[in-house]
């Protein structure tokens, strides 16, 4: 049974370098080597490294591995070749599976790379002073250890979520990823560390290193630095943690074995696209539409394009003219957050005549303003997620994370506020849908248009106070930056709120002044 | 035998003179009609040109049954007589509301009002007093096909001289027969009807039955009733003063009471009806007064079966209290009705018919009578579009100028005119993507000023020349219609489904709708439009550029959803699709609507085109252009 299972195995390997996808699997097994190179090179050096030093790094980089083989298969969706529900037709023999299945699963790419880490990093322990034998048992624990647990993952995919995700769902995963992990890796990277584990990280080292998760590095670097106690308990959870897992993964295979789901009727409505994933109201409909819009029509696209970079270039003639660093990397996260709050000012313009279904169908105020604003969100906070830990990065002063986040947010908010109300009381003509966004609309008067400027002005001046309490918290201290914070977010909301009510009512009450204008623009 | 837009407005103030000026010509000219009017309602009831009398005599009879329908044509009608016909225009809506069958083609009546001669004539006679009225009802947009017949035939007979806002009426009341009936016209109606019904009653009973519509029966019946009892009352009155009709009125309604509930509804109208006939018209000419406005069109009809049904007896009490509103329509018929009871009566007995349009004339009169004249009561019971006075002005171009227009449930309206006419817009004001200047629509019974989300709920609207969101595939655009309508997701998966099928748009609903070519567009808004099953369908449009084989696909889907009870009102060019499909029509040129009516009122023998192209104006022979022959080269 192994040497078949293996055969299939050697088999898929080979058939992946076939076919139409051979240069995109060639490049992907490149890259992957790559990395695996670029991170062998990096444990080695901390071959020179002070032992605590050592201890953090490998142990919260574990840590982070196991967790990413966990979760990764969720997010991505990726679909496991060695499936155990695939041998569910051949009879096999369940009590078989689960190591036949595991030792198939070492025999891939990625476990051949982690294979090379954990070797460099047992490479690493042993010049440290640790025995070899102690060594290497704990190096293969920690690699059965994350092979079993990614071929978990890859089983809590294919129990809970469907097999066809929509392109929209990934998207989404992939933006909450990188809101959430992309601040925290620059917030480590920019940890001075000096020969010197910082402090705050000591306590995580430690706690992570009696958790499962990191229990296999720790004990070989507690045993290198001769810490007796950590290392026997960090080698018992070690131990314990493979066991369980050895038996959970075969509670999985016995289960995807012989059962199967029951066949629910299939809720996922294909062909949908964004509309499948929000809810089936007025509001989905309306930020469907509005999702759909702005990542497709070139209008739309140029106004997200120019909004970093003009965030980003501003900085530049300030660095130019001699403004110090620290103050010039402030500019950009204001300047993007009142930007992106300032685009969907005009909404309502870029419908075109095709407003007529929302005004015919007599759809609320409410879920209009409000589906309208989604895209911009949807946008507007993964770029500013990258943007303020960047910006501290430059800065340097980490205490200002609250505070900045705190102005963003009001900025970003209470422009949007003030926006959903100009977009139906002061509307302008813009290019039609299909024209090119550069194209200048006919205007039949030459009324001016406060739209744009009040739109800018309104934001800033709802953001006064958060403005106010940050310069307080930069120049005081930052007592201030808790109050910045939560001033900033409340007001914020607040001006939304009242914004998307406000613009909603004058929206149902304006439906035909609204489509005389379409008409005319 | 069409009149120009201009005769309108001079019917209008011709039927209200008429009935006072005319009663005496009335009174002869009846008498000679009503001889001469029995023979040729039967024979001239289906055509068009002595439509105004035999459709007056039908109307009685079918207006009857169907003159709560007619109720608005007979309104219009009455209120244009009721200043002086009350009871002309009572017949008039009494013959709209009595005559379902038949088309009513309104200056035919009134022609033969107004010549009073015999050959046609009796429809002539009652033609100039029946054309002002009979203007006024058709323009009101009645839906009294049926009655239209029968009444004109009875106006001819039986009260020329009334006759004239009578046989308007008839007319009128025939197109409008099917809806709501007027109660003020009802006292006309009465006469009408009685008249009608006594010669045409066969004609009309078949088509009143089919075009039963309880208001209009309602009216008809009351106008008969009253006019019945009103004649019978104030027999011996020679004109007609508001006053006296009141009475009359009173007292027909009285009768009409006594004689039988009167039920506001169709189906007990009938009896009453029969009984409304009988009465003779002298009550409807005083009841009229009050109530002409509201059956205009009932009342001719009734106006007619009533003068024709004098003699009956039975009719008397429902008569009676139709008689009010008939005797407001006609005045002039009641007086004529006086003099001559006895071929009145004839009509009386044939009238099944009309006895239910007398009822609700009866109602209506009772109403009337009661002071208030309802504008629009009937409106909500069977109306789906009632415009009033509409106008919209872009600067100094004055797109629509005073458009009325009464949409009865369940009808096939088509709107049909010149470019840069007004349809558009109108259609437009209709569908709340536009503000009027000044005026009202009511939809299904909702004020749209008062509460416009619920206006819109109840209507689809597939307008014209306006984008829509043709970045999403045809599945999505079609979950945008729906969820912004309120309907959850599973209703549209499988209303998208049943709708791709059936305008052929499966393998293309993954397709983005900018791909599509123009009929696929506007077909998935044609859909789009009908997802949430409303009520109403306003279509700008729909046939343009959409191939046969899918015009006849949407047009079966249409045509079942108009049998089911829902209203479709559209505007083409098409001319022949229009006069293939539509059940009625209005053609506005210029910002005002110029006919009005049922397919064949509004066509007056000619075909729709041709009587497009004649209201329309075409400049006729076009001058110069020589040098195009010339070739320059």
């Amino acid at each position: 049974m192994a040497a078949h299972v293996l055969r299939l195995r050697f088999a898929l390997l080979l058939g992946a370098v076939r076919g139409e996808r051979r240069i995109r699997t060639l490049v992907a097994f490149a890259a992957i080597v790559a990395i695996t190179v670029a991170v062998c090179l990096a444990v080695l050096s901390l071959d020179s490294a002070p032992v605590p030093v050592a201890r953090a790094v490998t142990v919260l980089g574990g840590a982070a591995l196991l967790v990413g083989f966990l979760v990764g298969p969720v997010l991505v969706g990726a679909v496991d070749q060695l499936d155990p529900r695939r041998f569910a037709v051949f009879g096999v023999d369940e009590r078989q599976m689960p190591w036949v299945l595991a030792l198939a699963s070492l025999v891939s790419v990625p476990s051949l790379a982690l294979l090379a880490v954990y070797i460099s990093v047992c490479v690493v322990a042993i010049s440290a002073g640790a025995p070899w034998a102690l060594a290497v048992l704990l190096t293969i624990v920690s690699v059965l250890t994350t092979a079993l647990t990614s071929r978990i993952g890859m089983a809590i995919n294919a129990l809970l979520l469907p097999e066809r995700r929509s392109r929209e769902l990934t998207a989404l995963f992939a933006l909450a990823l990188i809101v959430i992990a992309f601040p925290v890796a620059v917030f480590f990277g920019s940890l001075r560390w000096d020969g010197l584990v910082p402090d705050s990280l000591a306590v995580l080292t430690t706690a992570i290193g009696y958790s499962p998760f990191g229990a296999a590095p720790a004990f070989l670097f507690s045993v290198a630095a001769g810490e007796a106690g950590a290392a026997w308990v960090s080698g018992i959870v070690a131990f314990l943690t493979l066991a369980l897992l050895w038996l959970a993964w075969t509670w999985v295979v016995r289960r995807l074995l012989t059962t199967t789901e029951r066949p629910v009727a299939a809720r996922e409505r294909t062909g949908l696209g964004w509309f499948g994933l929000l809810p089936s109201n007025a509001f989905g409909a309306i930020a469907a539409r509005s999702l759909v819009y702005w990542l497709r029509d070139r209008r739309y696209i140029m106004n997200i394009i120019v909004v970093p970079v003009a965030g980003v270039l501003t900085v530049l003639p300030l660095i130019v003219a001699g403004v110090p660093i620290e103050i010039a990397a402030l500019v950009p996260v204001p300047v993007m957050a009142l930007f992106f709050g300032w685009l969907p000012h005009n909404d309502v313009a870029y419908d075109s005549t095709a407003l007529w279904t929302h005004v015919a169908s007599g759809v609320r105020g409410l879920p209009d303003r409000l589906g309208r604003l989604v895209p911009v969100l949807l946008v507007a906070v993964p770029v500013l997620a990258i943007a303020v830990p960047l910006s501290l990065l430059l800065i340097g002063d980490w205490s200002l994370l609250l505070p900045l986040g705190g102005l963003a947010a009001s900025l970003l908010f209470s422009a949007l506020g003030v926006s959903s109300v100009l977009s139906v009381v002061a509307p302008y003509a813009v290019s039609r849908p299909g024209d090119s966004p550069f194209q200048q609309p006919q205007r039949p008067t030459s009324r001016g248009t406060y739209g744009p400027a009040a739109a800018f002005l309104g934001a800033i001046v709802f953001s006064a106070p958060t403005i106010w309490l940050f310069a307080a918290t930069i120049i005081e201290g930052s007592a201030y930056a808790p109050a910045t914070f939560w001033v900033g977010i409340l007001a914020g909301l607040l001006v939304l709120v009242v914004g998307a009510v406000v613009g909603g009512r004058i929206f149902e009450r304006s439906g035909e002044r609204l489509m005389e204008f379409v008409e005319t623009a | 035998m069409t009149a120009s837009p201009d005769d309108r407005t001079a019917q209008v103030d011709e039927t209200e003179t008429a009935t006072n000026k005319t009663s005496a010509k009335r009174a002869p000219a009846r008498k000679q009609s009503s001889g001469a009017a029995t023979p040729e309602e039967t024979t001239t009831a289906g055509s068009a040109a002595k439509k105004t009398a035999p459709r007056t005599a039908a109307k009685p009879a079918t207006a009857k049954k169907t003159a709560a329908a007619r109720k608005p044509t007979a309104k219009q009608a009455s209120g244009a007589s009721r200043a002086a016909s009350g009871t002309a225009t009572a017949a008039k809506a009494a013959a709209e509301k009595a005559a379902p069958a038949t088309d009513v083609v309104v200056e035919p009546l009134n022609r033969a009002l107004a010549e009073n001669s015999g050959a046609k004539t009796s429809a002539s006679s009652a033609a100039p007093r029946s054309a002002a009225a009979a203007r006024t009802a058709a323009a009101k947009n009645s839906a009294a096909r049926s009655t239209a017949p029968k009444s004109a035939s009875t106006a001819r007979s039986t009260a020329k001289p009334a006759a004239k806002s009578t046989a308007a009426k008839t007319t009128a009341a025939k197109t409008t027969a099917a809806k709501t009936a007027a109660p003020r016209t009802t006292p006309a109606k009465t006469t009408a009807s009685s008249a009608a019904a006594k010669t045409a009653a066969a004609k009309s009973a078949a088509a009143k039955a089919a075009a039963t519509k309880a208001a209009a029966a309602k009216s008809a019946a009351r106008s008969t009733t009253a006019k019945t009892t009103a004649a019978k009352a104030a027999a011996a009155k020679a004109a007609a003063t508001k006053a006296a009709k009141a009475a009359a009125a009173k007292e027909a309604k009285a009768k009409a009471a006594a004689a039988e509930p009167v039920e506001p509804e169709a189906v007990a109208v009938e009896a009453e009806a029969a009984s409304v006939e009988t009465a003779p018209e002298t009550p409807v000419i005083e009841s009229t007064s009050q109530i002409e406005t509201q059956s205009g069109t009932e009342i001719e009809p009734a106006v007619e079966s009533a003068t024709v049904v004098e003699p009956a007896t039975v009719v008397e009490p429902a008569a009676a209290a139709e008689s009010e509103p008939a005797a407001e329509a006609e005045p002039d018929s009641a007086a004529p009705v006086l003099v001559e009871p006895p071929s009145e009566v004839e009509t009386a007995p044939e009238v099944e018919l009309e006895v239910v349009e007398v009822v609700e004339a009866v109602m209506d009169s009772d109403d009337a009578a009661s002071g208030a004249i309802r504008p629009d009561d009937g409106a909500s019971a069977g109306e789906a579009i009632r415009i009033r006075g509409l106008v919209k002005h872009f600067g100094d171009n004055r797109a629509v100028d005073g458009i009325d227009l009464t949409v009865p449930a369940g009808s096939f309206y088509g709107v049909v005119g010149p470019n840069g006419a007004g349809k558009t817009t109108t259609l437009s004001i209709v569908a709340g993507l536009l503000r009027a200047d000044a005026g009202s629509v009511v939809i299904c019974g909702i004020d749209q000023a008062s509460d416009p989300q619920a206006a819109k709920r109840v209507m689809g609207v597939l307008p014209d020349r306006l984008r829509t969101f043709d970045r999403l595939t045809g599945r999505q655009l079609l979950y945008y219609y729906g969820l912004l309508r309120g309907l959850t997701a599973d209703v549209i998966e499988k209303r998208a489904a049943d709708l791709a099928r059936a305008f052929d748009l499966g393998d293309a609903l993954s397709r983005v709708v900018s791909d599509y070519s123009a009929g696929m567009t506007k077909k998935i808004m044609l859909a789009g439009a009908m997802i949430h099953s409303p009520r109403v369908l306003v279509l700008d449009e729909p046939f343009e550029s959409v191939d046969p084989v899918s015009s006849a696909v949407i047009l079966d889907i249409l045509r079942a959803y108009v049998s089911h009870g829902g209203t479709v009102i559209l505007s083409s060019h098409g001319m022949d699709l229009v006069e293939r499909v539509c059940s009625r029509v209005a053609i506005i040129v210029g910002g005002e609507v110029l006919a009005e009516g049922t397919i064949d009122e509004v066509r007056a023998g000619q075909t729709l085109e041709a009587r497009f192209v004649e209201l329309a104006g075409s400049s006729g022979e076009v001058e110069g252009l020589e040098w195009l022959h010339t070739f320059s080269d």
